[in-house]
Order: structure tokens, then sequence, then C-alpha cells
């Protein structure tokens, strides 16, 4: 019978201590996220992009990095 | 001639068939290797994980092929080879190694140490994405709800005679986590460890089959028809995440700190769980580590962690009673888990006003995210139009953490 004591004893402090965690989760995230919206609202920006991105000028990069500067695009045909 | 038959008889003794002729019970260990390996091919049922486990059951048969687990006795002795007996722990691995062969090197360097499923938890948690659980942090509570069935089965496995750490090895089947199931069960009752892994894999494997068995004994088609995104129209949530990315990267190291406060025992496993996560979420700056963790490491441990767990299903280890304890408790376990998180989900629409489908809290076991997948395939029966899946996932993640939660308090109090 002791057995059965115990198992309820760890069945209470087992489920006690899970739903406590995940409260403190669930409320430590709110807090969390009042917090990031108040000081750091903004999403960190993409790197803003140069004027030139013509198609053309992005694939005279690519074959630019590429080759290390020693290519370059002669001519571009469509099929 | 009489040289003749002496060499036959040599030859005879060489092979494994004399053994297995004086000890039948090997035929049926290859019976079951090869029908869990049809299940992985065939069935396609966890076969990451099933496929390996299988083969190590097949190989770890062969006597004389030394690559079953031995288990030392609960004093800790081993029987060595020329009759000599010795406590494990006394033997450093190298002699482990030469005394009972490479697979027994394997298991005491890689999974009786605690190292395997740790190391999987960190490659999970590279591959947990926490965005639909910080999007519905409430239903996050349904995660710890569905750990009841743990216990449940706990106190019925006491009252059926196993002590309390083997009881205990045995409900932690309810949580559907492999590798929690393993760390818990190597640390509270390593002989049982071959058929709880295999009890607990395949049970995840039988999600599909095993949700939809408790949602219909449980749950009446009006309470499966609610619709969360209308709730969320009705209702809508106070805080809208502007900066998800902030979010995300503080968010591993916050529940680390605060699980290792209260549950220190639990942080094997979310203190990996989340470090694998972070290093997803800080992106680029980590992209390696985060390669190495959700790819070439969790897939190397989980060849070790499946070919050990089966090479420990050795045929004395595994045919008894109690290994179908293990297999008729394993599934109650998880179905009153399943059951545990629908009815909260049912008291709370009691009282509140914003209605929640009941399968939100079906998904309150982890199993990530193959219930939440199942549990909006019957969502999406009743009415086409109604996705649960985003939803479902708050709790399944949670479910990951309350499993670990409850792991740590089994085993700090019964280890």
């Amino acid at each position: 019978m002791g057995n059965i004591s115990e198992g309820l004893q760890l069945m209470l402090i087992g489920m006690v201590t899970v739903f406590t965690i995940l409260l403190i989760v669930i409320y430590g995230s709110k807090l969390l996220i009042a917090a990031i919206n108040k000081f750091a609202p903004e999403q960190p920006k993409a790197p803003a992009r140069k004027a030139d991105d013509t198609p053309v000028a992005v694939l005279e990069a690519a074959v630019s990095q590429l080759t290390g500067g020693k290519g370059h695009i002669v001519k571009i045909t469509k099929f | 001639m009489n040289g003749f038959v002496e060499i036959l008889d040599r030859l005879y003794q060489m092979t494994a068939i004399s053994n297995i002729i004086e000890q039948p019970s090997f035929i049926l260990m290859y019976l079951i290797a090869f029908g869990l390996l049809y299940l992985g091919i065939v069935k396609k049922y966890e076969p990451l994980l099933l496929v390996p486990i299988a083969f190590g059951v097949l190989i770890a048969n062969f006597p004389g092929g030394e690559m079953g687990v031995i288990q030392a006795d609960s004093m800790g002795y081993v029987t060595l080879a020329d009759g000599t007996r010795q406590i494990i722990w006394d033997m450093p691995l190298h002699e482990i190694a030469h005394e009972f062969g490479i697979m027994n090197y394997l298991y005491y360097a890689l999974i009786k140490s605690g190292l395997l499923p740790p190391i999987i938890f960190m490659g999970v948690g590279a591959l947990t994405d926490f965005g639909p659980m910080l999007r519905n942090l409430k239903l996050a509570i349904f995660g710890a709800a569905a750990q009841m069935g743990i216990f449940a089965v706990l106190i019925v496995s006491l009252l059926l005679g196993f002590t309390p750490q083997e009881a205990a090895s045995l409900g932690i089947i309810g949580g559907a986590d492999g590798p929690t199931a393993i760390f818990t069960t190597i640390k509270l009752a390593p002989h049982l460890l071959g058929p709880i892994a295999i009890a607990a894999y395949s049970y995840m494997a039988l999600v599909p089959v095993i949700i939809p068995l408790v949602v219909k004994l449980l749950c009446t088609k009006k309470e499966l028809t609610i619709n969360m995104k209308e709730q969320d129209k009705l209702y809508p949530e106070k805080n809208e995440i502007k900066n998800m990315r902030a979010v995300k990267i503080i968010f591993p190291i916050a529940v680390t700190t605060i699980v290792a406060i209260f549950v220190p025992s639990a942080v094997p496993l979310v203190g990996m769980l989340m470090f694998g996560n972070l290093i997803k979420e800080i992106g680029s700056d980590t992209e390696r580590l985060f390669q190495t963790a959700s790819n070439g490491l969790m897939n190397a441990a989980t060849i070790f962690l499946g070919l050990c767990v089966g090479a420990t299903m050795t045929a004395e280890a595994f045919l008894n009673f109690q290994t179908l304890g293990i297999v008729v408790g394993g599934f109650c376990a998880f179905a009153l888990s399943i059951a545990s998180g629908i009815c909260m989900v049912k008291i709370w629409n009691l009282f509140a006003k914003k209605k929640i489908n009941p399968l939100v809290g079906a998904t309150g076991l982890s199993a990530v995210p193959m219930a939440s997948r199942v549990c909006n395939t019957i969502s999406t029966k009743y009415d086409p139009k109604n996705h649960v899946l985003n939803y479902c996932m708050a709790s399944n993640i949670a479910g990951v953490i309350g499993s670990a939660v409850a792991a740590g308090v089994l085993i700090s109090f019964l280890g």
C-alpha cells in the first residue's frame, strides 16, 4: 500500500510541476513579447537593395563572384 | 573416418545452429525482428528508427555473435567468459569491448551513459519551430494536461507489482516522446530499455490510429467542428508579436533558465532541445552548427541509438511477462494522455467564452508533428475549411517540454 501512496504523491508533484513550469513559460513568454514589443518593436530590416538590381546586373555580379572577377557576360540570348 | 566426423562436429559447434536447437526461443526473436523490419520497411512505421532497432534485435540474437547487450543483475554483477563475476561499473570500456563484444561497448559508452537521447533532443530542437506556440500561448497549457496518462499508468503499474522505477519508465511511454522515454528508462530501469523503446516508437507510429480512436470515443461532432480561426476573429488576441525574430531567440534561453532552476534533472533534455532551437533561430551566423545538429550528428546518434536499443532485446531479456505488461501499459498510458488533454479542453470550454476545439487537447502529448497532422485530418473531415494544424502545433510543442519536465520529476524522485 505504501507504494500506492508514493505513486499518488508522485502524480501530484509531477502534475503540479508540469503545470507550474508551463504556466511560467506561458506568462514569461507573454512578458517577453510585451517587453520586446515595447523596446525593440522593429523587425531587423533586410539589407537595402542597391539601385542596380536588374536581372542583367545580378547575373553579371554572380558571374564575377564565381570567376573571381575574371569572367564577364558577353552576350545573353533567349531560347 | 573418425577425423571427418570430428571436423563436422566442430563445424556444427561453430555455427549458431547448435545453440539455436538447444534454445529455440531465439527463433521467436528472429520472427519478432522480421516482423518489425516488415513494419518499418513495408508499412513505413517510423522507418528511421524501427529499421535500426529491428536489425539490432536480429543481430543480437545469434549466440556467439556477441552483439547482444548483457544486463548486469541488480547489484551490477556480470559473469565473464571464465566464469568469474565482476561488477560491470568497475570494468573499463576497452575491457567490456574485449569481454562482451563491440555492441556492449557502444551500449555502455553511448546509451547507458545517457549520451544519445540529449543529442537527439538537440536535433529535434533544431528542427522545431516554436512560432505556432508563441502565437497561441494559451493553448500551451494543454501540453501539461496530456501528461496525466504518465502518472495514471505509473499508479496502475505499481498495483500490478512493478517496482516504482519500472512503473515510472512504463508510464513515460505516455509522454509519446522516444528520446524522453529512453532517457528516463536508462536512468530508472535500464533492464526494460528494449521493450519500452519498442513500445514508445510503435505507439508513436500508431498515432494516426490511436488519436482518432480516442477522439471518436470522447468528442461530439459539434465539438470537432469548432472553428478556431472564427473564434480568433470573434475574440481577437490583444498581443501581437511585432518582432518575432527577437522573441524566438530569447525564448530558448529563457525557457532553459527557468526549467534549470525548477527541475534541474530535466536539463539534459530541455537544455539540449533549446540549444538546438537557439542555433536554428540565430540563423546564418550559426548555420554550420545548425546543419550538424539537425543532420549529421542527429543521424549518427539515431543509428547508434536504434541498433543498441534493439540489441538489448535478447531472448532472455525480452520474452517474459514484463514485456507484455509494457505493451499493454504503454498503450493505456498513450490513450490516457490523449484523453486527459481532451478532457481539459472540455472543462475549459465550460467556463471560457472563446471555445477551443478538443483536438488541440488531443495533441498535448508530444509526437511532433504527426499528432497535429492527424488532428488536422480529423477536423477537415468534419469541415473541409476548418484547419486546426497551427493551433494543434502549439499544444503539441508544449507537450515536448511537458513530458521532459515530467521525466525530470520522475528521475529526481526515483533515480
